[in-house]
């Protein structure tokens, strides 16, 4: 390698698990349980787990062919086409601004059950321009510190875990009892949630000595957040009245208070910032570079290719990415409809998880010779699996609330639409305008070559 | 399939696209890099360093390691460094490939924006 600067593994495993980790997933967490009879939510996490590494691996092996911070875009595209990698892409960008939009909402609740004075909306507002300065500013989560947030909050949730699990003196009740087979698979697929944006570590493959390290990275981070997540949720299920779980936002401070008091909420309130603070900052930069490159291609409009001189950032691109985070925090603030972005972000991810399992296989048929640093064992079996598994939980998804089916089949219209008329029309522009303005400076040079 | 020549006057135009704009040259006083240019389909290599501000171009490797390393055919390269194509599209499907933080790949975006515009 002949770069100066590469990322560790420790820091891999860092940012894939602190990408996912998010104040929603303590809400998913307790939906996951909901599905299920007894304390077996973490059956339905582990198995959500283990099928999310067989989708690691076929990000791992994409990866490692093309390690482009492109990611999903160059994958698709190479493996099926460049309108439809363009239309999965933004729809899936879409529904990162409402994961985004959920997380504000769980955290503003948070922050109003601790200072009632101050209201949601001024929480929001406040975290949203604290992360858009960040991103205006260029100002950036540092390895070192990614590090110590993620692996203190993973040691926080395990510790909170084994303070519950003590106080029930390991009691559980039917840990094994899933009830009926339709509830542990809608179980699976919502816990599909828990692990979100894992896979958002691949555009560090750029910064890696080895692409191994990435698809390795991954691998880990799905192990401890499975585990993780497994324990807090049994712990918060076992010690916490259900009832009281299910209808509340904020289903981590309740567990914290039956368990600690108020310096459980305190601790809880520290946790739940971290995690919110990583997950808003990593949406927006990912979005916001989504917004800038795509205008930079021409599949936006140029206005959102423009850059602050001072710091080097898109800056359009962050701030409409602010105004429509806000927008969509403000309607789940109004409607508390946020439960509905959690299980089209548990869709949208079972898609795009479907989608990779595919992709491994038709480039494996379409590029035969194309070299793969990372390939996965077993012939087709485990992209096989992956694929056909989270279709069942995207369809699982649909079944169980038909309004994610609407809304994403309405995005997907919308953003189908876009690539096939307004794309165009775009590219179409901005060809006319550059014959217009610039002849090929390469061709001039060759020209003037030859007349010398 | 463009020559090494041509890929060494790309550069020298970027060079000059460079010089001419004295914001760059503010803007990045404090972004010292080391950057290769490899061409993958014919042997052509050249470095661009930026120290304090100052751009300059060279043919080879670096003595030192790089902060970036920008591989693309010899065509890409040409086109790219000449203006006439933005990096953006050969980078979303996989023939220009930068190796280096994300940070700096934008940043390098950033300055070739600057330099072609759109």
């Amino acid at each position: 390698m002949q770069l100066k600067k590469v990322l560790t593994l420790r820091t891999i495993v860092a940012t894939s698990a602190g990408l996912t980790l998010s104040s929603s997933t303590f809400v998913a967490a307790v939906q996951v349980a909901g599905f299920l009879a007894g304390d077996a939510a973490w059956l339905a996490i582990l198995t959500g787990g283990l099928l999310c590494t067989t989708a690691a691996l076929c990000f791992g092996e994409l990866n490692g062919m093309t390690p482009s911070a492109a990611g999903i875009r160059l994958y698709f595209s190479r493996a099926f086409n460049d309108q439809l990698a363009l239309i999965v892409s933004m729809l899936y960008m879409v529904v990162i601004m409402g994961v985004i939009g959920a997380e504000s909402y769980v955290l503003a609740q948070v922050l109003n059950e601790v200072w009632p004075v101050v209201p949601a909306l001024v929480w929001i507002l406040t975290m949203f321009s604290i992360v858009t300065a960040l991103n205006v500013l260029g100002v950036k989560i540092a390895g070192g510190f990614q590090n110590v947030l993620t692996y203190g909050l993973l040691l926080s949730m395990l510790a909170f875990a084994f303070i519950a699990l003590v106080k029930v003196n390991f009691q559980l009740t039917t840990p094994l009892g899933t009830g009926n087979a339709v509830g542990l698979v809608n179980a699976v697929a919502l816990g599909v949630f828990l692990f979100v944006g894992f896979e958002w570590v691949t555009p560090l493959a750029e910064e890696v000595t080895h692409h191994r390290i990435v698809s390795r990275g991954m691998l880990l981070a799905i192990g401890i957040l499975s585990v993780t997540y497994a324990l807090f949720t049994v712990a918060m299920t076992a010690t916490t009245p259900r009832e009281a779980l299910a209808g509340s936002p904020i289903p981590h401070l309740l567990f914290a208070r039956s368990i600690l008091g108020d310096a459980g909420v305190a601790w809880m309130v520290v946790i739940t910032l971290a995690a919110s603070i990583t997950t808003f900052n990593a949406g927006l930069i990912s979005v916001s570079r989504f917004v800038y490159s795509s205008a930079r291609e021409h599949v936006l409009p140029p206005v959102f290719s423009k850059i602050s001189i001072r710091f080097f950032t898109p800056w359009t691109a962050v701030l409409a990415i602010f105004i429509i985070g806000l927008a969509i925090s403000i309607a789940v603030l109004v409607t508390h409809r946020y439960l509905v972005l959690v299980n089209i972000a548990a869709a949208m991810e079972s898609i795009i998880y479907a989608l990779a399992g595919l992709a491994v296989i038709r480039l494996r048929k379409k590029m035969p010779e194309v070299d793969r640093p990372y390939r996965i064992p077993g012939n087709y079996i485990i992209p096989g699996i992956c694929a056909l598994m989270f279709t069942v939980l995207a369809l699982a998804v649909f079944v169980s609330f038909p309004i994610v089916l609407l809304y994403i089949a309405l995005g997907l219209l919308i953003c189908t639409w876009y690539v096939n008329v307004v794309v165009p029309e775009l590219k179409r522009r901005y060809q006319a305008q550059k014959a217009a303005a610039k002849p090929r400076r390469r061709l001039m040079a060759r020209e003037s070559s030859k007349s010398d | 399939m463009a020559t090494h020549e041509e890929i060494s006057a790309s550069l020298q135009s970027f060079y000059e696209g460079y010089k001419k704009n004295n914001k760059l040259n503010l803007m990045n006083r404090d972004w010292n890099r080391i950057i290769i240019i490899k061409a993958s389909d014919i042997d052509s290599q050249h470095t661009l360093t930026l120290q304090n501000g100052e751009l300059s171009v060279s043919q080879g490797a670096p003595d030192q390691k790089a902060d970036l390393v920008v591989t693309s055919d010899s065509e890409t390269l040409a086109d790219l460094f000449y203006g006439d194509i933005t990096p953006t599209e050969p980078y979303l499907n996989g023939t220009l490939v930068i190796q280096g933080s994300e940070d700096d790949i934008l940043r390098l975006d950033f300055i070739s924006l600057m330099i072609w515009g759109e």
